[in-house]
């Protein structure tokens, strides 16, 4: 039973591992993924437009298969999941191999492996020192550092570059679960959520994208917000000034604009949207005595601010609705869009002791500006600005930086940086004629390296010929003494 | 029969290259109305006329030499990418200083910026890797390319504040590499299925199936009584006619419906006939088939030009709003480069049919080509990573998470994992050859659809793109 237990899991481990379900599953993925950004999508369409799109078989299919949201549905995240552990099973299989390759690189060619390198050359020399030493100065001229392997019954001679190269699949691999880590982290403990501050407020308190609300341990205050134009009206800049409280004291402040976000504790604070609310900023009207003696006067009116008239009158803002209806005798707010204002003001006169309320504009009924002292022309209307914050929390995002960041280095070494080598072993050959076996090998780009290789045999041969014709002639000079 | 059609090859040629020179005399014409017209010589118009011109002037001659393989005018027709690249260099440069901003926000100047790329690259080829006749693939894109500037939106427009970032800029400069770089990969796996000695007639059968495709495509806006759907065009605004935000208002072309509907039926003829030459084994049919491309190419001219003619200007009816309503080229910039590119396949087709020996002798051999279409895509690889990366790392502090599974990112990912899986049969498989060359086109034909097809069929938030 264990026995059958361990061969099914070599067996889940084999196919795991194999390029052939690597390439299943990133078919996979490609199918599934197309087929989310053709579908209309659950958190990204509007409910009404997904009932518009398709009929209510075809939503109740979707929304049971998943397929109306693709990316977060289990099984795409299991696919995910699958793809990983594809990754790592296939690493895994064939990184030791890689290792021993990297870690004890072959330095002394056997028969076997001379008979069969495909990039080999043989020079005739006269003795081992003498081709040993020009393979090395020919090799130094190339920018190769070589060694001298020394063996019981071999002398030879081995250079290399960029071995690391050989590892270079392993770290784009791990760049990718780095990645796929990041975003799970994300999935897991990061959040997204909008926060709406008018200049002067503070929170901590942030909606959710799921409908909950978090509480974070500072608040966030906003000071001021506003909004650059182009001359044809075109926004072209959205900015708040933002502070973080943290125990009661500011610990940071920052001007946020679009794509320049404040990051406090993890927490990053983005400019998503700006408008007006439909609070009462400030009111300008034009005051005129309704008995018409005395001047006409502009007055500036905030909410729950009293301003005096003349010695005896003061006026107040009791009420702005920004978008008013009249039902039954009452007023009431259709929405908070300032279309069709109304504001409720409290004329009070202290020596009559009477209280006045006047409506602008009038509405019959409740509004009493006929026996209002002053009569009011609205002049100017400001309602509070906010700015709208995109909140995020992803812990995971370093682990994804991280992971793009080894992933550019470890594809620059795939495909720049080429593992040469080369071996040179003085042997005799068939007829007895001692001679100087090169070979050479990368792991890829071979042809441009049979060019390189190439040049290098040149070098050895000319680096060989000055010696031999001064040796013969010392020969020939002794000789002759 | 082979000696007989080898004889009537030079004439065939010379009509060819005939009726380009009489196009670019047009489009001279039409520059030098530009000219007169604006009185101003080197505006951003006049420079990309020009750069159009001499492209279309090397496409020419680049297809000239691929016809006749006379080896002079490989040498103009470089000359003339030169040019072209000049002018179109400071037609980039002239949106740059104008714009200030490097021209990546609008789907124009990315095509600005693109058919640099192209450009640069053709050279590039051509004389560091010594693939002379790579213009005559890379020219016409670049021709239809400009020719789609023209439709589209091109006056400056101020960025929205989300796209005020450096981050943008190298993320769409990346992606331009990227692109061009895929895009040569994919005319370099063409070369090598040709000289992989790939049977003309199965060339003959994706030219009909991707033409068949378009026309499919096209026919979708077929309407009742033969009439030919086209968007509204709101030309005071230069923008479409919406009915409702997302649903564009179309109007009805009479009778254009019925022209598109012969085309199809004979663009659909070849590849009719050449499944009849398999299924029936005789090669007789495969004759009859390169007749009927010819026959195609002329009915898509006419289509091509009837359309030019009628949703040039002018108004029509709707079906789903009273009165007439304007249309014009520019709302239908998918259709017209469908047109055109359905042409330029069969015209490519018909080059390769006669020229084909020709194009065999001047083109590297099949073993450099396989290794230079893996090289392009070594180096388009990475950028494709880098763009990826780019553009999360912007949407991070754009809109606060750096993955949104937005249609545009999804197909870029979706293209990074086909060249990832042609990489890994590549390397651990040893893919080398023709089924190489397959996958290269592929990931293509995916990048087009990530740069075309979702911009327009696919809602996101990627929408200035």
């Amino acid at each position: 039973m264990a026995l059958s237990l361990r061969s099914a899991f070599r067996k889940t481990w084999q196919t795991l591992s194999s390029i052939k379900t690597g390439v299943v599953l990133i078919i996979l993925v490609v199918i599934f993924s197309a087929a989310g950004t053709v579908i209309l999508q659950r958190p990204i369409t509007d409910p009404d437009d997904l009932q518009r799109a398709y009929s209510p078989g075809m939503l109740r299919f979707l929304d049971a298969t998943g397929l109306s949201d693709v990316f977060h549905a289990r099984w795409f995240i299991a696919l995910m999941i699958l793809v990983s552990l594809s990754i790592i099973a296939a690493s895994v299989q064939r990184f030791p191999n890689a290792w021993r390759y990297f870690a004890r690189p072959y330095k002394s060619p056997d028969e076997g492996f001379r008979r069969v390198l495909p990039v080999q050359a043989q020079i005739p020399i006269r003795d081992e020192e003498q081709g040993l030493g020009a393979a090395e100065r020919a090799l130094h001229h190339y920018g190769f550092k070589s060694e001298r392997i020394v063996r019981t019954d071999s002398f030879s001679l081995f250079s290399e570059k960029h071995r690391i190269s050989e590892m270079a699949v392993y770290i784009v691999h791990a760049s990718l679960l780095l990645i796929f880590l990041g975003g799970i982290v994300d999935a897991l403990y990061g959040w997204r959520g909008f926060v709406m501050l008018s200049p002067g407020t503070s929170s901590n308190h942030i909606e959710l994208k799921n409908g909950s609300t978090r509480a974070l341990p500072f608040s966030i205050r906003c000071d001021a917000t506003g909004e650059e134009t182009y001359s044809d009206g075109t926004p072209k800049k959205w900015w708040s000034k933002l502070a973080i409280v943290d125990n009661g004291s500011d610990a940071l402040r920052k001007e946020i604009v679009v794509n320049d976000p404040l990051v406090y504790q993890g927490v990053r604070f983005y400019q998503a949207s700006y408008g007006r609310t439909g609070k009462l900023d400030q009111l300008v009207l034009t005051a005129t005595p309704a008995d018409g003696k005395g001047a006409a006067q502009d007055i500036t009116l905030k909410m729950d601010q009293i301003v005096s008239l003349d010695a005896d009158t003061k006026v107040q803002v009791a009420e702005f609705i920004p978008d008013f209806v009249v039902q039954d005798g009452h007023v009431y707010a259709r929405s908070n869009d300032v279309v069709n204002p109304a504001v409720h003001l409290i004329v009070s006169s202290a020596k009559a002791n009477r209280v006045v309320n006047v409506w602008l504009p009038e509405i019959s009924g409740i509004a009493e500006n006929a026996s209002s002292p002053y009569t009011f022309q609205p002049k100017d209307l400001k309602t509070e600005l906010f700015t709208g914050l995109e909140v995020s929390h992803e812990p995971g995002q370093w682990e994804v930086w991280a992971g793009v960041i080894l992933m550019a280095i470890g594809l620059t070494f795939v495909f720049y940086v080429v593992h040469t080598r080369f071996w040179v072993v003085p042997v005799q050959d068939a007829r007895g004629q001692l001679t100087l076996w090169v070979g050479g090998s990368v792991n890829r780009n071979r042809d441009a390296f049979e060019a390189t290789f190439k040049k290098v045999v040149e070098q050895i041969q000319s680096e060989l010929k000055p010696v031999s014709a001064a040796a013969e002639e010392k020969a020939a000079a002794s000789i002759a003494r | 029969m082979a000696r007989a059609r080898a004889e009537q090859q030079p004439a065939t040629g010379t009509t060819l290259i005939v009726m380009v020179g009489l196009g670019i005399a047009f489009l001279l014409f039409m520059a030098f109305l530009n000219v007169v017209k604006s009185g101003n010589l080197l505006n951003e118009a006049n420079l990309l006329y020009a750069a159009l011109i001499f492209y279309a002037g090397a496409g020419a001659l680049y297809l000239g030499f691929g016809v006749t393989g006379t080896d002079s005018y490989i040498k103009f027709a470089s000359l003339a990418t030169w040019a072209g690249l000049v002018a179109n260099t400071g037609a980039v440069a002239h949106r740059w200083y104008e714009a200030g901003h490097p021209p990546f926000a609008s789907l124009y100047e990315m095509l600005l910026s693109f058919v640099w790329t192209l450009a640069a690259l053709t050279l590039i080829a051509e004389k560091r890797y010594g693939v002379k006749v790579i213009g005559t693939v890379t020219m016409p894109v670049a021709i239809v390319g400009v020719v789609l500037m023209q439709l589209l939106r091109s006056e400056v427009r101020p960025l929205v504040p989300a796209l005020q970032s450096t981050w943008l800029h190298v993320h769409v400069t990346l992606a331009m590499l990227a692109y061009a770089a895929c895009a040569l990969s994919f005319a370099l796996a063409m070369m090598f299925l040709i000289q992989d000695k790939v049977k003309t007639e199965v060339f003959l059968a994706a030219t009909s199936i991707f033409t068949v495709g378009i026309y499919a495509a096209i026919l979708t806006r077929f309407e009742r009584w033969g009439g030919f759907n086209v968007v509204a065009w709101d030309a005071e605004n230069k923008t479409e006619v919406f009915l409702s935000r997302g649903v564009r208002l179309f109007v009805t072309i009479p009778d254009l419906g019925w022209l598109m509907l012969l085309v199809f039926a004979a663009v659909a003829s070849p590849l009719v006939l050449y499944i009849l030459a398999r299924v029936r084994k005789n090669e007789g049919f495969l004759n009859v088939a390169n007749r009927a491309v010819f026959i195609s190419i002329l009915l898509q001219t006419l289509a091509l030009v009837f359309f030019l003619l009628r949703a040039r200007d002018g108004s029509y009816p709707s079906l789903d709003a009273e009165g007439l309503y304007p249309t014009a080229l520019a709302a239908s910039p998918f259709i017209l480069s469908a047109l055109v590119g359905g042409i330029f396949a069969n015209l490519l087709y018909l080059l390769l049919l006669w020229r084909r020996e020709d194009l065999e002798r001047l083109l590297p051999d099949a073993e450099n080509l396989d290794r230079i279409t893996y090289k392009t895509i070594c180096i388009a690889f990475p950028l494709l990573t880098l763009m990826i990366a780019a553009g999360a790392y912007w949407a991070n502090r754009a809109w606060g998470s750096y993955w949104n599974w937005d249609p545009k990112e999804t197909w870029a990912a979706i293209t990074w994992l086909v060249y990832a899986g042609y990489l890994h049969m590549r390397i651990t498989r040893g893919w080398r050859g023709r089924r190489a060359a397959y996958f290269a086109i592929l990931g293509f034909a995916v990048v087009m659809f990530t740069f075309f097809g979702v911009t327009y069929l696919l809602p996101g938030l990627h929408a200035y793109a």
